[in-house]
């Protein structure tokens, strides 16, 4: 059975469990978690996980764009993270937010991201234990690199990209892909104006990379699914979008870090921009093009 | 007995002064109370609230109250996953509770503002919660129409 690209970007909750009973041992590693719904971490978190919200805290309130580098620089010493700090993220969703959180802070060069394998889910049926603490770290000390838009896509560039035919994976639900719906099964609309998708994107639902228990699909299955299947290739530019870009840093996080496909880019505006946007070329229905 | 009005000014005095965090566990408080569905109503596709994000259930009711005149009764399941929107659905249940329909529609979005979720909850997820209060009084609108009808 082949291994993950990146075996060390994973972390089970075993080894967490073991950090936050010991954290004394471990003064190097910052727990994040990162929820849709922000309550879940007051309700209760890994013993001494900080929260870092992905609207609150990582997106900019006036702008349409995440925080600035110093902004972000200013998030991480306030949540106890240094330019040399491990830092762990999970959540709820089967990690979605976390992948997101860690996708920003790649965005910003942070060195060493890991995941929680199967997130807040698998450390509940585990039935480890949660904290209502508050979590008060002693200030990091950070300096954040420029934006990485080695991962980043923007809308003019994606245009190009389809233009030129080059791999696009739309991560959405079938029926968000066909133009059928035109948000989330069971959420709400946020306000796109055409359905369908962007010429050229295959459709290769997020769930399909992950398990019951919110654990990633073993190496082999995600080869398989992306690979076998979805005809990509680990070498060739590839640009992964859904509505507002939090599904697709899932997919974004399974392509480069356990697959070790080297060219991958989340198109964070999504559907929420292409599909509001004048003029953007949208196919709709079951097919590519 | 208080009305809707006064009910919800008593909330708003319980969140004003809270920070974030505490505001959050407010909400949890809140939460802890929610009036749960009847057996048999739970899933009820005629119950649920596709504006709100995983699964959301509210039945409206328009029953007699104490003093014999109908009154807004609310009773719901939402996901665990949800505690948020569960708190502040348990916020509506508790202010409504009995009083009668045109107080329950007399109250706007600007709710939210008051509560000061916005800064703590961030554009999206408050948007939803607007979304709860429209599906509520609309729940009522119904309820009024068919017990005209």
């Amino acid at each position: 059975m082949a291994s993950y690209a990146n075996e060390d970007v994973l972390v089970s909750t075993e080894w967490v469990a073991n950090v936050a009973a010991n954290p004394e041992a471990h003064p190097n590693v910052r727990i994040v978690e990162s929820d849709e719904d922000r309550a879940l971490y007051t309700q209760g978190h890994v013993p001494g996980a900080v929260e870092i919200d992905w609207q609150v805290d990582l997106q900019d309130a006036t702008w349409r764009d995440y925080i600035d580098r110093a902004a972000f620089e200013d998030l991480c010493r306030r949540k106890g993270i240094s330019n040399d700090t491990t830092v762990v993220f999970y959540g709820d969703k089967s990690n979605w937010w976390a992948c997101y959180a860690f996708w920003t802070f790649k965005l910003y060069g942070h060195a060493d991201c890991r995941i929680m394998n199967g997130g807040r889910k698998k450390w509940a049926l585990e039935g480890r234990p949660w904290s209502t603490d508050r979590v008060d770290p002693a200030a990091g000390t950070y300096t954040a690199s420029e934006q990485d838009m080695s991962i980043r896509a923007l809308r003019d560039e994606v245009l190009q990209h389809q233009e030129a035919r080059k791999p696009l994976i739309d991560v959405r639900s079938p029926e968000e892909y066909s133009g059928e719906r035109l948000h989330m099964p069971d959420y709400p609309n946020e306000g796109s104006l055409r359905g369908g998708h962007i010429p050229g994107a295959i459709s290769i639902p997020w769930p399909l990379s992950v398990n019951e228990d919110g654990t990633f699909k073993s190496a082999d299955e995600l080869t398989a699914l992306y690979v076998t299947e979805g005809k990509l290739s680990p070498e060739a530019d590839t640009v992964a979008y859904c509505r507002i870009g939090e599904r697709s840093s899932l997919t974004w996080f399974v392509l480069t870090y356990l697959l070790g496909f080297s060219n991958v880019k989340n198109y964070d505006g999504s559907w929420l921009e292409w599909g509001n946007a004048v003029r953007m070329p949208i196919v709709k229905g079951t097919s590519p093009r | 007995m208080s009305t809707v009005a006064e009910r919800l000014d008593e909330v708003v005095d319980d969140f004003v002064d809270l920070d974030g965090r505490e505001k959050l566990e407010m909400l949890l408080e809140y939460a802890a109370t929610l009036p749960p569905l009847p057996p048999g109503h739970a899933g009820l596709d005629e119950n649920r609230v596709h504006e709100c994000q995983s699964p959301v259930f509210i039945e409206v009711d328009l029953r007699p109250a104490e003093n014999g005149q109908p009154g807004v009764y609310l009773q719901a399941e939402v996901a665990e996953e949800a505690p948020t929107v569960r708190g502040f659905v348990a916020v509506l249940a508790k202010a409504f509770a009995g009083r009668p329909a045109d107080e329950v529609l007399a109250v706007d979005d600007t709710l939210l503002d008051r509560l000061g979720l916005a800064d703590v909850l961030g554009m999206l997820r408050t948007r939803g919660l607007r979304a709860i209060i429209e599906y509520v009084k609309r729940g009522v609108v119904r309820r009024l129409a068919a017990d005209e009808g």
